[in-house]
């Protein structure tokens, strides 16, 4: 049995590190590229979302590796993510492929159902040893969420354009052939170090910008273009909340206790928006509400046709709370010098949004002063 | 006396005969805004971002016609109709975003329906909307019995009289006519069975599938729908394609096209809204299995607002042609 996954950011280093403490023959298809997208797109329905295009292609280009059973996520939440691996299944089999689909629905049972999985899929291996390799792919992928949003500080302070993110693709492959906690926290602090030591411009502070929207899309920069590090070539402050390791610690382990970290963002969406209307959606409203008075502005990122998102993009507009937002369709039709213009366009916009804030702040203080 | 108006739209084709009884036996008016046209569509899809799908935007131009014509509008958050079967997220956020996109509209009565959540919650949720109008619990139970028997009738007159849904609700709105049926009993110059697949909104609004079924019969097909057919027919064409199903309006789609594609029908027409997220798969679904079984012909046909009658027409022409030559080809065979 050769097991095969889609590709979701770096995702794929955790799960190796899980599959092979646990002697599970594991096939890391190509990290996403044209290829992938060509595959995904030529195969796929046509009305469907980028995360189903891009999967399939990964699906497909594992099955070419020779996997013979491929993971894929599913579960009742209310988008199309429950059908994917349904759908999937049916394309692969009409494509002459002779492989199982395993799907992995991680929405009802939580940790349990995952550990279950893992256990099947290990031929029955003790439960000692399977905690102990989730827990080493945990520590994992804490390692490389932290590094990142380390990363996210830099980018757009650099003095050389680009530093940050040879450091971070450096780490991410040091982690990668970490052995054991001792090296992995190694790579973490060396690498943490180096970014604070990167030589930076000397600029008033930059321009802070909220990346919300769905999921995938957010944590998969092959999707969105790396929007993250054009907004940093652009001297501007990326803050995002969506990190899988966070993802993982509420919805695995606090969740089923009780704690919901996105209560707060419900609570904030409530008056716009009153119920869950699966995906993202929900949270995406919420975000735009709370970050209002945080931050300069927002890019909503959503696949094409994501309907969760949609509905979210017709409501965001008429909230009370008001800061700029940017949404940005994300399908294999998009191109990098477009976006690049809007980003600018955007950019320009908040700049002149702040001075004109603090020129008037200014003009307060002055006419206070005067009496 | 309240007026309550309903858009003629989304989910007025499956239940506009019970919510009209609930709010009539709580002593409200119930007003309908008009057939689509061309003017309503347009000014839905102004109000709403490009890639919503055409009937969302087809809803808000009924939303907008309906401003002025009443008090308050009903627009229900149905979630879902069965456990753990859910519905698409347009319908859960529709209350919210026709507030949103359309903030003059008149005040929205919303109601959460949501089987998960069991059905206290249900006659809870029932009850709250029925205390708009009354104090009176025992008056808002009656209310709702009467609904539900409306409701029944109404899927009864589908599927054992073969009426479509806005035949079903005119012979129940005039109910002192009672017109002898005339039914297409006409069978000598029927050509073959088409069965057309799809939501109701789509089938039965004529301005947006360009008098697709009219078309057929004009051209003296016998014209197949997926309220035809028993709940029971439709539940295990479903189950004998995907399983379980995973949306509430499957059924509709992957359980008729499933179950034509084998009853030995002429052709079927798949017919899905672009933009639609539950279509795109469910309808590739049906695709799949038509090109597997290879017996009856299938094509599906995606509308949105740009889509011209004459592409339609010519469409339906190459495919009725096709039909057509299959048929002499495979009495040829038999011969």
């Amino acid at each position: 049995m050769r097991i095969g996954m889609p590709h979701m950011g770096n995702l794929y280093i955790p799960f190796k590190a899980l599959f092979q403490r646990l002697n599970i023959d594991f096939v890391i298809p190509p990290l996403n590229n044209q290829r992938t997208l060509s595959l995904g797109v030529r195969h796929s329905p046509e009305g469907m979302c980028i995360p189903f295009k891009l999967t399939l292609g990964n699906l497909i280009e594992a099955t070419e590796l020779g996997a013979d059973t491929l993971l894929m996520p599913a579960g009742s939440g209310i988008c199309r993510l429950g059908y994917y691996a349904k759908t999937q299944e049916q394309i692969l089999h009409d494509l002459g492929y002779n492989i199982a689909m395993v799907s992995v629905g991680v929405s009802q049972r939580k940790l349990f159902g995952l550990l279950e999985m893992i256990k099947r899929l290990s031929n029955n291996a003790p439960w000692s040893k399977i905690i102990s390799a989730f827990r080493f792919g945990l520590a994992k992928l804490n390692a490389m969420d932290r590094i990142e949003r380390a990363v996210q500080k830099i980018r757009p302070v650099e003095r050389i354009k680009g530093t940050a993110n040879k450091l971070f693709a450096k780490a991410i492959k040091a982690i990668d052939q970490a052995d054991d906690y001792n090296t992995l926290k190694k790579v973490q602090i060396n690498c943490i170090d180096q970014l604070n030591q990167v030589t930076k411009v000397s600029k008033a502070q930059p321009l802070v910008v909220g990346i919300i929207g769905e999921f995938y899309v957010l944590l998969e920069p092959f999707s969105n273009l790396d929007v993250e590090s054009e907004l940093g070539k652009l001297g501007v402050e990326v803050r995002r909340t969506t990190f899988v390791s966070e993802w993982t610690k509420f919805s695995l382990f606090l969740n089923p206790l009780g704690m919901n970290e996105k209560d707060r963002i419900h609570k904030a969406a409530l008056p716009y928006l009153k119920r869950d209307i699966g995906g993202d959606g929900w949270e995406s409203v919420g975000e735009k509400v709370l970050h209002a008075t945080e931050y300069d502005g927002l890019i909503h990122l959503a696949p094409f046709t994501c309907m969760p998102e949609i509905v979210a993009q017709n409501i965001m507009p008429s909230t009370k709370e008001n800061i700029p937002v940017l949404t940005i369709l994300c399908d294999e039709q998009i191109a990098k010098p477009g976006m690049l213009t809007r980003l600018e366009a955007f950019v320009d916009l908040l700049e002149h949004r702040r001075r004109a804030q603090s020129n008037s702040l200014r003009r307060e203080h002055g006419s206070l002063s005067g009496h | 006396m309240i007026k309550v108006g309903i858009p003629r739209a989304l989910l007025y084709y499956q239940y506009y005969p019970m919510w009209k009884t609930f709010f009539e036996e709580l002593g409200a008016e119930v007003v309908v805004s008009p057939l689509t046209t061309q003017a309503i569509l347009s000014s839905g899809s102004s109000r709403v971002v490009a890639d919503t799908c055409l009937p969302v935007k087809v809803f808000c131009g009924h939303v907008l016609a309906l401003i002025g014509e009443c008090d308050y509008i009903f627009i229900p958050a149905i979630c879902s109709v069965k456990t753990k079967i859910y519905n698409c997220s347009k319908f859960l956020g529709l209350p919210d975003m026709t507030k949103a996109v359309i903030p003059e509209s008149p005040p929205i009565f919303d109601i959460d329906i949501d089987i998960n959540k069991g059905k206290r919650e249900l006659y809870r949720a029932i009850y709250k909307l029925g205390r708009r109008f009354t104090w009176n619990p025992f008056k808002v139970r009656q209310a709702g019995i009467a609904a539900w028997q409306a409701h029944l009738k109404y899927r009864q007159l589908m599927s054992i009289h073969g009426l479509t849904p806005p035949q079903a609700i005119e012979r129940i709105s005039n109910k002192s006519e009672a017109k002898p049926e005339i039914p297409p009993s006409s069978p000598t110059q029927t050509q073959a069975a088409i069965a057309v697949v799809g939501h109701p909104y789509l089938l039965y609004d004529e301005h947006i599938n360009h008098r697709l079924i009219h078309r057929l019969e004009k051209a003296h097909y016998k014209v197949l729908m997926p309220e035809m057919l028993t709940a029971e027919e439709l539940k295990l064409a479903t189950t004998r394609l995907v399983g379980r199903s995973y949306w509430t309006y499957e059924e509709e789609v992957v359980g008729a096209g499933g179950h034509y594609l084998e009853s030995g029908v002429g052709g079927v027409i798949g017919i899905m809204a672009f933009g639609c997220g539950p279509d795109s798969l469910m309808m590739d679904m049906v695709h799949r299995r038509a090109a597997r079984l290879r017996t009856t012909a299938f094509m599906s046909l995606t509308l949105e607002e740009h889509t011209a009658e004459a592409g339609v027409v010519t469409r339906l022409e190459a495919f009725l042609d096709m039909i057509q030559r299959r048929k002499r080809s495979q009495v040829e065979v038999c011969v």
